[in-house]
């Protein structure tokens, strides 16, 4: 079955369930603002798992994009290539980083251009739970 | 020439110096040493200006000159090899539905021309993604960056064999549904001299100080 998440999270009014994702924290929370009829763009922020389990994050979604997913960026053998299916694991107390060049949640299909300065409610899922935070719009330099 | 003779140091310390029958040829082995390490050392530097102190990417010992070509920009001007002659140039390859690289990489183009003293190398986004990269497409995606980086593809046969000129492989890869795909591409910027050939690499990942410092040294800029 595939599942509707943000009709899912709405339905369950996952805004703040106690329990989603325990522990999961991140700091400066952005999303690239997009060259203008980009068809995607990608969200980063650093993380920490403040939790006593293991988190593994496999995804997310965002309001104003039909779908999210998250990947890693690597270089093998002087080609850039994405890989993705591979969740991103926070041992408890471990820290780690969506970062450009690296694991991104890739955020496909704007509804509509976002503009620097804007908020996103974007929510990283751990299998079927998902924390949501509030992402800023920026135009990335460096 | 009477090394001894003439050198108050060997003159004070004489009774250790050799016999100027055995001197000699001494002396002139010595002298022909370091002329010859001197010129190796002119030969090495004469081939790689400035390959010891790069930071952060490689220059070749011997330039690559670049095959003709024939492809457009986004303002549907010609690209061919003439445009790479009479200036530095660094191209980096991709397209435009990446979410990550590609416009992690612009940004650096782009603080780098900001950094760098004027003129800077020219920069050049080659988009390996002719399909999906309209022209329209892509004028939009660079002029995000700024006025310095030119968006630039073609027809796949052109595409293709500047690309194997530069050193650049790419491949389709099926995304997750019918019609999707994304390319798996070269990560490095390549640098082209103002003699259209391929200079060097500068592979991931890409610091605005490093680059700036080399492309400064070996540029001119």
């Amino acid at each position: 079955m595939r599942i509707n998440w943000p009709a899912a999270v709405l339905a369950l009014g996952l805004s703040a369930p106690a329990g989603a994702c325990p522990g999961l924290e991140v700091e400066e929370p952005w999303i690239r603002e997009a060259p203008p009829g980009a068809m995607m763009t990608a969200a980063y922020a650093r993380l920490r798992n403040a939790g006593d389990r293991l988190l593994r994050i496999d995804g997310g979604f965002a309001a104003n994009f039909a779908s999210a997913e998250l990947h890693r960026s690597i270089v093998e053998n002087g080609i850039s290539r994405m890989v993705h299916g591979e969740p991103l694991e926070l041992l408890p107390g471990a820290t780690g980083a969506l970062a450009p060049g690296s694991w991104h949640l890739m955020l496909l299909r704007p509804s509509r251009p976002l503009k620097a300065g804007e908020q996103v409610a974007v929510a990283l899922k751990c299998g079927r739970q998902a924390k949501e935070f509030v992402f800023t719009v920026k135009a990335a330099q460096e | 020439m009477r090394a001894a003779a003439r050198h108050p140091q060997l003159r004070r310390h004489r009774k250790f110096s050799l016999p100027p029958s055995k001197a000699l040829p001494l002396a002139v082995a010595a002298v022909a040493a370091l002329a010859a390490g001197i010129w190796g050392a002119l030969q090495w530097q004469a081939r790689a200006p400035a390959a010891a102190t790069l930071q952060s990417g490689v220059v070749l010992a011997q330039p690559r000159p670049i095959a003709e070509f024939a492809l457009l920009d986004q303002d549907g001007k010609p690209f061919t090899r003439e445009q790479l002659r009479g200036r530095w140039t660094v191209l980096f390859a991709g397209f435009t539905h990446c979410p990550d690289v590609c416009p992690t990489t612009l940004g650096l183009m782009k603080a780098l021309t900001q950094r760098l003293a004027q003129p800077a190398p020219a920069m050049v986004f080659l988009s390996v993604d002719p399909e999906r990269d309209t022209q329209d497409a892509l004028a939009a995606y660079v002029r995000h960056f700024g006025a310095a980086i030119q968006g630039v593809t073609g027809p796949r046969e052109e595409l293709d064999r500047l690309c194997a000129s530069l050193g650049i492989a790419y491949l389709k890869i099926p995304g997750a549904t019918e019609g999707d795909y994304t390319v798996d591409h070269s990560a490095a910027l390549v640098l082209i001299d103002p003699q259209a050939r391929v200079a060097g690499y500068f592979p991931p990942p890409h610091k605005l100080d490093t680059l700036a410092a080399d492309l400064s040294e070996i540029a001119g800029t």
